[in-house]
């Protein structure tokens, strides 16, 4: 009770420091009053914009994560059960992880279109988190559980999908939970090479032409977008755990 | 028993190696013009030939990068010390950290930089704060979960608070800053180069940025080859440094 006061009292405080600097300008005109960007989020005309925005973004966010996990689930279940393999797609899945995510963008222009690049780049970004965490936790079944399904007789296949793939879910779990945000991140990024809308869009031209309170309005949403699905995932997470976690 | 080095370089690399190959493959038969895809050859060719660019720019960037990540994690861990001598402190940033955690971090850069300005200073600060989030989250939480029952043992003895923080609540820490440690080394190379790309004037990030939009393609994907070696070799190298501090720690 009294952390949760605490935590709210500090969320407060923040908010609070976020507008007094605004209104003072401490920081420089780049740093609005909290109300002032508020405002113009909730501003009736600009509703369609951001609408649009946020659900082109949400769209490509949501291809990524989708064809990065089932990326990610497919190289590392392979890797597990062709242990010949698993050298090379560790090393694979690093560096593509190191590929810098604005060196994506331009390639998948040229592979792709304009429009699923952000997705592209967004699915790279879900693969590697999503590949390191079930590749770890295919391998947290305990050896007495495989020896005794090896003794009862349960051959490769059945004891990966009674044994390990289910010890492996909340690991998958957690990295989907962080893999969201970097899904996000990247579709942000992608969107930076020509995507015709999104939250990436708006915080380019934003920047661009110097319409600060626009810029903090798109930080603003690509934050709430962040939040939102991050607190789901916890809580998918949480019930993972507590269903298959030992 | 010794495996032959060709099969040991299949075995390890054979991923990236067909990527390769694809990459060449798929150049060569859909005849594309340099301009718009050039072949990791001629890629390859063009690092051989301008070794000194790309240098150049590699150095400046890399220590942006490290110096920022020390700062950022140094810090870091002085926040999160600071709070742990003060239950009310803690208490109030607790929550903002966790949101701060998951805040996708590259959307604040256009914010920060229109904050500090556009030059190189600006993209240290980037680097330092997007470093700082996983070092106080990490270090926090390290500090807090000694093993059970020896911060008793420390107070029975009469340790002081400081004493207790040196000896006990540190070392009990290390294992979580060195995750830390992992991923803001990552991070730190890519915000770096976001950074610069967006605003720079030098580094990696805005030679590729230039190169791109100079139609130099070739040497656009050079910068891309060059900053994927060093994260790649920075992850491998943070990670061999968390498995040390693990087995002396843990």
């Amino acid at each position: 009770m009294r952390r949760a006061l605490l935590g709210a009292l500090g969320i407060a405080l923040f908010l609070a420091l976020w507008e007094a600097i605004g209104r003072l300008g401490l920081a420089g005109i780049s740093w609005p009053p909290l109300s002032s960007v508020l405002t113009m989020l909730t501003d009736e005309s600009r509703r369609p914009l951001f609408q649009r925005a946020l659900l082109a973004t949400l769209e490509s966010t949501g291809w990524g994560y989708a064809w990065g996990t089932s990326a990610g689930l497919g190289l590392a279940t392979l890797a597990h059960l062709v242990p010949l393999l698993r050298r090379g797609s560790d090393r694979l899945a690093a560096v593509m992880n190191s590929v810098p995510s604005i060196a994506l963008g331009p390639i998948f222009l040229v592979l792709l279109s304009r429009e699923s690049t952000p997705a592209a780049v967004s699915s790279i970004h879900v693969f590697f988190i999503v590949f390191v965490a079930v590749s770890s936790g295919l391998q947290r079944a305990s050896d007495a559980h495989r020896d005794l399904f090896s003794v009862l007789g349960a051959d490769r296949l059945k004891r990966f999908r009674r044994l390990e793939l289910p010890a492996a879910l909340p690991a998958l779990a957690s990295g989907l939970r962080l893999a969201w945000p970097a899904a996000l991140i990247g579709a942000i990024i992608g969107e930076w090479f020509g995507a015709p809308r999104g939250i990436g869009i708006l915080i380019i031209n934003a920047m661009q032409n110097f319409q600060i309170v626009l810029l903090w309005c798109a930080v603003l949403l690509a934050v709430a977008a962040s939040l939102l699905f991050y607190g789901l995932l916890t809580l998918l997470e949480r019930a993972a755990y507590a269903r298959f976690g030992s | 028993m010794k495996r032959p080095f060709l099969l040991r370089l299949v075995e390890d690399y054979w991923g990236i190696l067909l990527l390769l190959i694809a990459w060449q493959l798929w150049v060569v038969v859909s005849r594309f013009n340099p301009i718009v895809m050039p072949t990791p050859v001629a890629v390859l060719g063009d690092l051989v030939r301008h070794p000194d660019i790309y240098l150049r720019n590699v150095g400046i960037t890399l220590a942006i990068a490290v110096f920022g990540l020390v700062a950022g994690m140094l810090v870091g861990t002085g926040l999160a010390i600071a709070a742990w001598f003060s239950p009310v402190a803690s208490g109030l940033l607790n929550p903002l950290t966790v949101l701060f955690s998951s805040v996708p971090v590259v959307a604040l850069i256009p914010v920060i930089a229109r904050i500090l300005g556009y030059d190189t200073s600006t993209v240290l600060a980037i680097v330092v704060i997007i470093t700082f989030f996983p070092s106080f989250v990490f270090a926090s939480s390290g500090l807090r979960a000694p093993p059970p029952g020896s911060e008793d043992l420390f107070r029975v003895l009469g340790a002081s608070r400081l004493s207790l923080l040196w000896r006990l609540a540190l070392p009990a820490a290390m294992p979580n800053l060195a995750v830390a440690f992992k991923l803001a080394a990552a991070h730190a190379i890519l915000a770096a180069m976001v950074a610069e790309f967006l605003m720079g004037t030098t580094g990696l990030g805005y030679l590729f940025a230039k190169t791109k939009s100079d139609f130099q393609t070739e040497q656009a994907f050079g910068v891309s080859i060059v900053a994927t070696v060093i994260s790649a070799a920075a992850y491998l190298g943070a990670g061999w440094v968390e498995r040390r501090v693990r087995d002396r720690y843990a």
